[in-house]
């Protein structure tokens, strides 16, 4: 690992301070360490070199080296590898830091490694630990902030089909996480622990992002709202064992007893799975359309029942 | 293969150089402190530096960096003046970090302000664009945290979650955790006489008594999950395309699957839960086995009904 550690430090040395683009064959003669090594163990050297170096943040490009692009050389523009500072005082790095200690990714402390690069952590004692858990691949979920912070298209499979997205924004809900993004058929809502085989896009700033997109909207609407048929109010009525439940899920004051109340919807489909999910505790007061759709649904149950 | 330690080590000394050029000389014990580093670590590190540098790694084109008395001195390394920008897993784990505790209501003004700073350069537009729950039942939570601390036993009124019903229990709360988006407590229930993991958003009203409890010596690693047991009753049902999300949604056995059916058994304490899951799936779900389920589901089919016609 030393050999590894001071070659890598070496060679980003070479790529910060060159000012034109470098070829692997400048770096094999130039940066100590890749000397007297055969073509294909410097081949294989560099290759590793390089992936550490994408790992630690920098930004390696390849690039043409002359008007005909016929030799392309590597580059790192200081600038682009410099950390914009965020300005924080010790205070505010402290807190980040406790945080980033009690919420972990993927299974990984989320981060322990970026307070490092903001200069730092104070380690402060007696901390609580709270040990919430944001679940799943903290790789993908990286690949797709990146791609979202800086426009840039993806590509996926989902559901055995492949989906091009204009990423815009992720959330974190009920122990998954969503990304939200424009697809050739409007806005669509992805689960990303179901995303497969992601490409990301080479252009950055690639598409527009709506104004007034809002990511809480998307997600937090309620199945029964997350529709595009016209909306219709409902009122349900829900018994007095089950009415704090429906409250809660509705986001209304619990109630003592029973409860009575009006639901906008726009996914008849959805709406009609949600009450029967309460059994015989709650009924479709109105409208009478949606009273008749419960009871279908429950005729089709029954009638798959005597089928047996 | 890259080794996380090298890239670990490498981003600790990509941030090392440019924090002690910024002040010229540093204490060594705040960099220890600063950066997690061991004396020996530090030294590693130092020397490390010392040995790198501008291509002819002559006298003249290495860094300087060692330990003279207390302070650690860097120099000659000026294309390290900044650490190197933060990945995008990095900076999403930060920023994610930070939006979580804020919304469980734990955090500091501190925070708030670092979460600002810190989105203003790495996803200005972060408001609207990422995100995340988790701890949305601070009051609950903070009460089941220090009765667990002062061993004191609790009353919940709590609807169960395989078991679609409504219970007062007393239990002994050991540990409160989250995982997955939602708030848990373990302990023992007395109802049951066994360990138990209950969703916190499902207590319906929540007690602590006076009496106190002799907490386990070693607290069971907390986990979520279900379990079945040998008395919960089994059904086997036929899922059309159109049902096939019951598979996310209930611990369930795939017994078979074609692309026009996929079979599964669906363990559950009682015939409540399956009898409900067929009401609202009609005509996309059938039972094939499972006389409680069939029992309970015609039961509650025809009370509705009775409600409806």
């Amino acid at each position: 690992m030393q050999n590894v550690v001071e070659r890598v430090l070496n060679l980003l040395i070479y790529l910060l301070e060159s000012p034109v683009p470098v070829t692997s064959s400048d770096v094999r003669n130039t940066v100590h360490g890749y000397a007297d090594q055969s073509d294909e163990a410097f081949h294989r050297m560099f290759e590793r070199d390089k992936q550490v170096l994408r790992r630690l943040g920098v930004p390696l490009k390849l690039e043409a080296m002359d008007a005909w692009e016929i030799d392309e050389g590597y580059t790192v523009d200081p600038e682009e590898y410099a950390i914009p500072d965020p300005q924080l005082n010790d205070e505010e790095r402290l807190a980040l830091s406790v945080a980033g200690r009690l919420v972990r990714l993927g299974g990984t402390e989320a981060g322990v490694g970026a307070i490092i690069k903001l200069g730092g952590m104070e380690r402060g004692d007696g901390i609580e630990p709270l040990g919430a858990d944001l679940g799943e691949g903290a790789e993908t979920l990286g690949e797709l902030f990146g791609a979202i912070t800086d426009r840039r298209r993806v590509e996926f499979t989902y559901r055995d089909h492949v989906r091009p997205v204009e990423p815009y924004g992720m959330a974190h809900r009920r122990g998954h996480w969503y990304l939200v993004g424009n697809t050739p058929d409007g806005e669509r809502v992805y689960r990303v622990d179901r995303i497969e085989k992601l490409q990301v896009g080479e252009e950055t700033d690639a598409f527009d992002k709506p104004k007034d997109f809002d990511i809480r909207s998307v997600v937090d609407s309620q199945p029964w709202e997350a529709g595009s048929e016209p909306e219709v109010e409902t009122t349900v009525r829900f018994d007095s064992e089950v009415a704090w439940w429906a409250a809660r899920s509705l986001g209304l004051a619990e109630p003592d007893g029973k409860l009575t109340a009006s639901v906008s919807v726009a996914n008849r489909d959805a709406f009609v799975g949600w009450v029967l999910s309460f059994g015989d505790s709650a009924e479709v007061v109105e409208p009478a359309e949606l009273r008749e759709a419960v009871a279908t649904r429950v005729r089709e149950s029954l009638e798959q029942l005597g089928e047996r | 293969m890259t080794s996380s330690r090298t890239v670990s080590r490498l981003s600790r000394i990509l941030a090392l150089i440019p924090y002690v050029l910024d002040r010229e000389v540093v204490d060594v014990n705040e960099i220890m402190d600063r950066f997690g580093y061991t004396e020996e670590q530090l030294t590693k590190d130092l020397n490390t530096i010392f040995v790198c540098g501008l291509p002819g790694y002559g006298p003249g084109d290495l860094m300087e960096a060692y330990i003279d008395e207390d302070d650690v001195i860097i120099d000659a390394a000026e294309f390290f003046s900044k650490a190197p920008r933060l990945t995008p897993s990095e900076a999403l784990g930060l920023l994610a970090a930070g939006m979580t505790v804020l919304g469980s209501g734990e955090g500091s003004p501190a925070l708030e302000s670092a979460v600002e700073k810190l989105s203003k350069v790495v996803m200005p537009d972060a408001d609207t664009s990422l995100t995340v729950d988790v701890l949305d039942e601070t009051q609950n939570v903070g009460v089941l945290r220090d009765a667990a601390a002062d061993g004191r036993v609790v009353r919940v009124v709590y609807r169960s979650v395989g078991k679609e019903e409504t219970t007062k229990r007393d239990v002994e709360p050991w540990s409160v955790f989250t995982t997955l988006g939602r708030w848990y407590l373990l302990g023992h229930c007395r109802l049951v006489d066994g360990q138990r993991t209950f969703r916190v958003d499902r207590i319906k009203e929540l007690g602590v008594l006076d009496e106190t409890f002799e907490p386990p010596e070693r607290v069971p690693e907390p986990g979520v999950g279900y379990a079945p047991s040998k008395d919960d009753i089994t059904a086997v049902i036929d899922l059309k395309p159109a049902a096939r999300w019951v598979l996310e949604y209930y611990p369930v056995d795939v017994v078979r699957e074609s692309s026009r059916t996929t079979r599964i058994r669906f363990h559950s304490p009682d015939a409540e839960v399956p009898a409900r899951l067929l009401l609202r799936l009609g005509a996309d779900a059938r039972l094939v086995e499972g006389p409680e389920v069939a029992e309970r589901l015609s039961t509650i089919g025809s009370s509705l009904l009775a409600r409806y016609e």
